[in-house]
């Protein structure tokens, strides 16, 4: 009882002290020091008009390209830590008549919106984290749909570090074209798209590393589910 | 060669690490081997950028996609991070080297990846000058060391991973807030723009901001009372992977926590966050001390010392004063070189006995001179015996807390350093004259590598002068943030 009084003293004085900062900060307030400076810049300076794919992919890209490594670190642990010589899949179950007629039906076409969504991401909401994980929905659809269906993982394997391998070379050409590390060499040295502003083919190097980052998160979201869904066999 | 290419820091661990499912049919041995290589490379750059930045004397600011700060990302590879980041690539190098004979545990493309991440993870704490981009870096190694920890997937393995996870998640929300209050009331992640600014910020703003980083970051850093995950965590990971948590994991922590609070010096509650720091600290090098004393595993008990010596750093870096940093940093290099030949030296005895419990070190001067020697010294040097490099770090850190009025903090220190004299002398009672056993052949890679650790701890030891040059201008780089402010170009945005 004194034990927990204590917590709950101690809890409301953090809480408090907490509440000081919190309310100290002018949120919703004209704070935007660098956030003003993208917007009126945005389209000048990255061909995108999506500006918070701008700030993601161009103005902020070494930050991406550290997310991306983060999402590949966790599929490579899990991949780690449940790795066995030999490995299948133990579901019984087959899906219903709905799920499997659903899932045959629909599973071209979350793909194809997936592709949609990180094709679009420097013109549209999304971008490829979104459109990624929609792909990876398709093949839990997949799994939970068919007892039998599996990923080709070695190929997933090895497409996953090959795309991840893409992205920094992207960064290398920015770094021997125009001297920075993932400068985008498209949109500011050779100038492509300049006047195709707001249609697909615009935004410098944003698609590219968009299309990379949403086979790469496809892919290793894929690899983490069957990753868990399959269980240990011996030989 | 343009600066622009330290770089390369960054891209060739991650272009090295995505490029290993792709040549997994080149074996076990290949990819430790390949490995070894990479780590090799790494060094190679860092050595280059070393030598650029003391030869120069001016840092290196490396602009991502070509935008000026505060626009874009640089990362600041000054004094400090160019010495830390050589630090960082040579004990990989090592542990590189000793993973191709100790690692057995499947699968080693992943171990491989892991590590390498691993190494990018502290190297960009070390490097960054973006306060997100730290948290995105900070992640990166929390997680790679998550998986690595437990790696061995043993159910101690399993259970230390998963409270270093949790510690460690709590760790990254706190500091997340933390930067999200400090972008709230300033509009700019880049640290050298809230240095300029933090004057004019709401002081108590200012103070939960910083409290919240510190503690998120005092969980990667070690420091009581969110360390529980530590000893568990030394004890269970591959014994590659310890000789890396302590050697240079800890540190980038530690770094990030000093770096923050001296940009922040300018705030009006700045002192109060210092001595909470100074508080923690203490307690760390206490509190580890004695649990160290009751261990009966050696690879625990050292992890305890590691702990109680990071504790040491964080006192020093956290009293404030020039010479506390120049010493805690002082501290760091020579921490490094002792705990990266105590882990490995622990680590291959392990390997070769069958186990790290103290009955196996009992006549290991019998058995395996070499090693038995090479463990003397850095226990030695652990200990603080003066003419060991450890000796002269010690002592500026406890005239360092003199003079900043800690005296209470340096009595408990000094004491809390008897206690690890009765350990140390005690292991090294069971190596020599304890116990019995045949001559063991002992490979050549790695008792060069530890003759040469135990070589460098002496000749650190007698001629402290070259490394402590280095380590005060190591020292200066974060404690004289206004230079720091006039190093990177900040371009005017807003009003």
């Amino acid at each position: 009882m004194l034990k927990r009084l204590l917590a709950i003293t101690t809890l409301i004085i953090i809480g408090y002290w907490l509440a000081q900062g919190l309310a100290g900060v002018p949120f919703g307030q004209d704070r935007m020091l660098v956030g003003k400076y993208y917007l009126e810049h945005v389209v000048e300076q990255t061909g995108a008009v999506n500006a918070v794919t701008a700030v993601v992919v161009n103005y902020r890209g070494f930050d991406t390209l550290g997310e991306v490594t983060v999402l590949f670190i966790a599929s490579t642990g899990v991949g780690a830590l449940l790795w066995s010589r030999k490995k299948r899949r133990t579901a019984r179950t087959e899906g219903s008549i709905v799920l499997t007629t659903g899932t045959r039906l629909l599973a071209p076409f979350v793909m194809l919106f997936g592709v949609y969504i990180f094709i679009h991401g420097h013109l549209t909401p999304g971008g490829g984290f979104p459109g990624g994980a929609t792909i990876a929905t398709a093949f839990l659809l997949l799994y939970m749909a068919f007892v039998t269906y599996e990923i080709p993982h070695r190929a997933f394997e090895k497409i996953e570090g090959a795309v991840g391998m893409t992205y920094v070379i992207v960064g290398l050409i920015g770094l021997a074209i125009g001297g920075y590390f993932l400068y985008d060499w498209i949109w500011q040295t050779w100038g492509w798209g300049h006047d195709n502003i707001g249609r697909l083919f615009s935004g410098g190097f944003i698609p590219i590393i968009y299309t990379i980052i949403g086979i790469k998160v496809g892919t290793e979201l894929s690899g983490i589910i069957d990753n868990m869904i399959k269980e240990e066999v011996s030989k | 060669m343009n600066g622009q290419y330290a770089s390369l820091l960054i891209a060739l661990p991650l272009l090295s690490a995505f490029f290993v499912p792709l040549i997994k049919g080149l074996g076990e041995r290949g990819i430790k081997y390949y490995l070894a290589v990479i780590t090799a490379l790494q060094t190679g750059i860092a050595a280059w950028v070393f030598q650029q930045v003391y030869s120069t004397g001016k840092p290196i600011i490396v602009m991502a996609g070509g935008w000026k700060p505060p626009v874009g990302i640089n990362l600041y590879i000054g004094h400090f991070a160019a010495l830390f980041v050589l630090i960082v690539a040579v004990v990989s190098f090592f542990t590189a080297v000793f993973s191709i004979w100790s690692m057995k545990v499947q699968p080693i493309d992943k171990y491989a990846m892991l590590f390498l991440l691993l190494m990018l993870g502290a190297t960009g704490m070390i490097a960054t000058g973006d306060i997100f981009n730290l948290f995105v870096f900070m992640e990166i190694t929390a997680i790679s060391a998550y998986a690595l920890t437990a790696y061995n997937k043993t159910g101690e393995a399993a259970e230390a991973s998963l409270k270093y996870m949790i510690l460690g998640g709590i760790g990254s929300s706190f500091f997340l807030i933390g930067v999200a209050l400090i972008y709230g009331s300033l509009g700019t992640l880049n640290m050298a723009q809230i240095a300029q600014l933090a004057g004019n910020m709401n002081p108590t703003v200012a103070q939960v901001g910083l409290a919240l980083i510190v503690f998120g970051l005092a969980v990667e850093a070690e420091l009581f009372p969110l360390n529980a995950w530590a000893p568990d965590a030394y004890q269970a990971a591959p014994h590659a992977i310890t000789v890396m948590f302590s050697a240079f994991v800890v540190k980038a922590g530690l770094y990030a926590t000093a770096r923050l609070l001296y940009l922040m010096q300018a705030v009006g509650s700045w002192h109060d966050v210092l001595k909470l720091l100074v508080a923690m600290a203490t307690l760390t090098v206490v509190v580890a001390e004695f649990a160290a004393l009751r261990q009966k595993d050696v690879k625990r008990m050292i992890a305890y010392s590691s702990i109680s010596q990071v504790g040491m750093i964080a006192f020093a870096l956290a009293l404030g004063s020039q010479a506390g940093v120049d010493a805690g940093v002082f501290h760091m290099v020579n921490h490094a070189v002792v705990k990266a030949l105590l882990f490995l030296g622990v680590g291959y005895v392990g390997i070769k006995l069958g186990g790290t419990a103290m009955e196996n070190f009992q006549g290991l001067g019998k058995r395996m001179p070499l090693t038995a020697f090479a463990l003397t010294i850095g226990s030695l040097a652990a200990v603080g015996i003066p003419l060991f490099n450890i000796f002269w770090s010690k002592v500026r850190i406890l005239i360092a807390g003199v003079e900043a009025g800690y005296t209470w903090g340096v009595a408990l220190i000094l004491g809390a350093s008897v206690v690890e004299a009765v350990y140390y002398l005690r292991f090294i009672h069971a190596m020599w004259f304890a116990g019995e056993g045949e001559r063991m052949r002992e490979g050549l890679a790695i008792s060069l590598i530890l003759l040469l650790l135990a070589a460098l701890v002496i000749v650190i030891g007698i001629y402290p002068d070259y490394i402590w040059s280095l380590a005060q201008k190591a020292g200066s780089d974060i404690f004289n943030v206004g230079q720091y402010i006039k190093n990177v170009p900040l371009m005017e945005v807003g009003a």
